[in-house]
């Protein structure tokens, strides 16, 4: 919240609704981004190899949650199956290194793949709202993951691909092409805060008919952020297809991927900036400590997890510290800091209750 | 195989899959939440029956009850918890947060009865009746007519009963029931025990007809999705209909050539897909509940 103005918003019993970022909020946002970034960047030459591999997983986690900020927080279209072009950017990938052709080749095959997939499957299936998109996206996961399986397409039984290891050093080089690519979607993240596209993704997240009747070409701005999100976790695909170096389609097409997107922008606080990549470092690497620990029940604490965020932070983490910081609507009543940031935090999860 | 017997087969498996998508349609239809758990609870009343069978030796039938008591209780305590409190959140919340329960339950089970492919086998299993040629597998007719039993059962508890009234009303419109003095905590607590208790019946009844593991949730969902969509939401009738149409697309599709056994899912998809394209409300379905 701004400091210097004078607007002051009467109390409401309900959370604020997500708003687009007002005046300079982008750029500190931004900022503390690359700042993130520029940290997490350190880990080669801080860490050890297990840190390497762990922070590597995170960072693409990262960028699977802030490609699924872009359909999900941005327009609000619960899409449950963008798991799958994670997927199709993996197998893509891994089929054109298997013909012998070079990496980079298979990346932007990737892209294009599933860019052009994401196309024509969110022609027809953009046209359903609310439950049914979600179930739809949810079931063309699960079909590919079975017709991948079926077909044996890696060619290795059961649509399993083997590939030729990559050399140990470059381990590193993989590490930092996910933070780039992480960057990348932290700058289209910016952009669509920032721009008319973006926008009119939020004026359809909060009443897709206003949008339309604003004169909003909503089916098509639909459609481009569908595509916009399907190709940096093509991109992620293809880049853990060679970095795991084998991959069966239960892997790259597991659901479960898809509703970890899903719960770490949720995490973090879904239409924000920093939301997803804070979202991700938290989650993942608390996963990552429990399993350290011996703690193997990943569903388990994924499920546990997503229970806890959905009734005591369906806002995020970022929106929680907002809510902490919000100056005391005038009549409003100051107690102590930490028992006004209770009463405001049970105000704040009251509102979805019964 | 003859047109009979595919007839046959094909009336016993559409039944089956009403029973399947009964409790999902009611948890969809009284509350608007699409329940992913589901097919994690079919799971747990497969795994229940087959529990009840091998340790405790009841007999599959009347574990069925007994299955229905304990999914019925869970229900009630994942509704009561967790599920009220994101209630009036929006739909992308319920949605995650099923998932997350689902994905919970299913690690559970597969703790508890590890990821081996289990299957009940009782003495008169392999029993049929045959009428010329066609064979009439004993456990698919008693399964199908269990499930036009369950069906009948939550037709008449929701239209006869005061409870099912309620259970009705507050589906219509929340706030009127709460001003007609229903407890709206307690309403969905109970439709939710009931939609679970549907799911265990029907996990009892699979667990006797095909061998189960604890990774099929998540195909039973998407199919009991799909049969409530070719249903509607209208009334627990709508839900057999729904499930004869789908067994009939899974009984035709594989015999498209160059097409095959083993796409389930894939089936599922396109039905979907087909039907919302070109009737946005399911095939006999109207928005009743919304």
């Amino acid at each position: 919240m701004a400091t210097g103005t004078k607007t002051q918003t009467s109390p409401t019993t309900q959370a604020p609704p997500p708003k687009p970022k007002e005046g300079r909020g982008w750029l500190w946002s931004l900022l503390l981004g690359l700042l993130i970034l520029g940290l997490v960047a350190t880990v080669p030459f801080v860490g050890n190899a297990a840190d390497l591999h762990n922070w590597t997983l995170i960072i693409m986690f990262a960028v699977l949650a802030q490609s699924w900020n872009f359909i999900g927080g941005f327009a609000g279209y619960s899409a449950f199956g963008n798991v799958v072009f994670f997927g199709i950017g993996a197998y893509t990938t891994g089929l054109i290194l298997l013909a012998n052709l070079p990496f980079w080749l298979g990346l932007i095959a990737g892209a294009l793949v599933a860019g052009l997939f994401a196309l024509l499957l969110g022609l027809p299936v953009l046209r359903l709202r609310g439950h049914y998109f979600a179930i739809a996206t949810l079931g063309i996961a699960e079909a590919m993951r079975e017709f991948v399986t079926v077909r044996d397409v890696g060619g290795g039984g059961g649509g399993l691909i083997s590939l030729p290891l990559p050399s140990l050093d470059s381990y590193v080089l993989f590490f930092y092409a996910f933070l780039g690519l992480s960057l990348l979607c932290l700058l289209i993240t910016v952009f669509l805060t920032r721009s008319r596209f973006g926008y009119a993704l939020v004026a359809i997240r909060e009443s897709e008919q206003a949008a339309e009747a604003l004169g909003i070409p909503t089916y098509w701005h639909k459609v481009g952020v569908f595509v916009l999100s399907a190709v940096p976790a093509a991109l992620a695909g293809g880049l853990y297809a060679y970095w795991a170096t084998g991959f069966d389609p239960d892997t790259v097409f597991n659901v479960g991927i898809s509703v970890e997107m899903v719960l770490l922008t949720f995490l973090g606080g879904a239409g924000t900036i920093l939301g997803p990549l804070i979202g991700a470092i938290v989650f993942e690497y608390t996963s990552f400590q429990f399993q350290a620990s011996g703690f193997t029940l990943h569903n388990t604490l994924l499920g546990l997890s997503i229970v806890i965020v959905t009734i005591f932070l369906p806002q995020g983490i970022l929106r929680l510290i907002q809510e902490f910081a919000r100056q005391p609507a005038p009549g409003e009543r100051r107690a102590n800091p930490f028992v006004e940031g209770v009463r405001r935090v049970r105000r704040f999860i009251a509102a979805n209750g019964v | 195989m003859s047109f009979g017997q595919v007839l046959v087969n094909w009336l016993l498996l559409g039944s089956l899959y009403g029973a399947v998508a009964l409790g999902f349609s009611l948890v969809w239809g009284i509350m608007n939440i699409v329940n992913l758990a589901y097919g994690a609870l079919i799971i747990v009343g497969a795994y229940t029956a087959f529990w009840l069978y091998t340790d405790l030796h009841i007999d599959p039938y009347l574990g069925i009850p007994l299955t229905m008591a304990v999914l019925f209780i869970i229900g009630w305590i994942i509704q009561y918890v967790v599920i009220n409190r994101v209630i009036r959140a929006p739909m992308l919340v319920t949605f995650l947060l099923t998932f997350g329960l689902d994905l919970l339950i299913i690690d559970l089970v597969q703790q508890f009865f590890t990821s081996d492919l289990r299957s009940i086998n009782t003495a008169y299993a392999g029993n049929g009746i045959d009428i010329g040629s066609t064979h009439i597998p004993l456990p698919s007719l008693i399964a199908a007519a269990i499930a036009i039993l369950l069906t009948a059962a939550l037709n008449f508890f929701l239209t006869r009963t005061r409870i099912g009234n309620a259970i009705l009303a507050t589906g219509m419109d929340r706030d009127a029931a709460r001003l007609m003095g229903i407890s709206i905590r307690h309403t969905y607590a109970l439709t939710f025990a009931i939609g679970a208790a549907l799911a265990g019946a029907a996990g009892a009844l699979l667990s006797q007809l095909y061998p189960f593991d604890p990774s099929e949730g998540g195909t039973f969902t998407l199919r009991a999705f799909v049969i409530v969509v070719l249903g509607g939401l209208g009334t627990p009738w709508g839900v057999i209909a729904g499930g004869l149409v789908f067994g009939l697309a899974e009984t035709v599709f594989p015999l498209i050539p160059g097409v095959g056994p083993g796409y389930d899912d894939a089936i599922a998809f396109a039905v979907l897909v087909l039907v919302l394209i070109f009737r946005p409300n399911g095939l006999l379905g109207k928005p009743f509940y919304s």
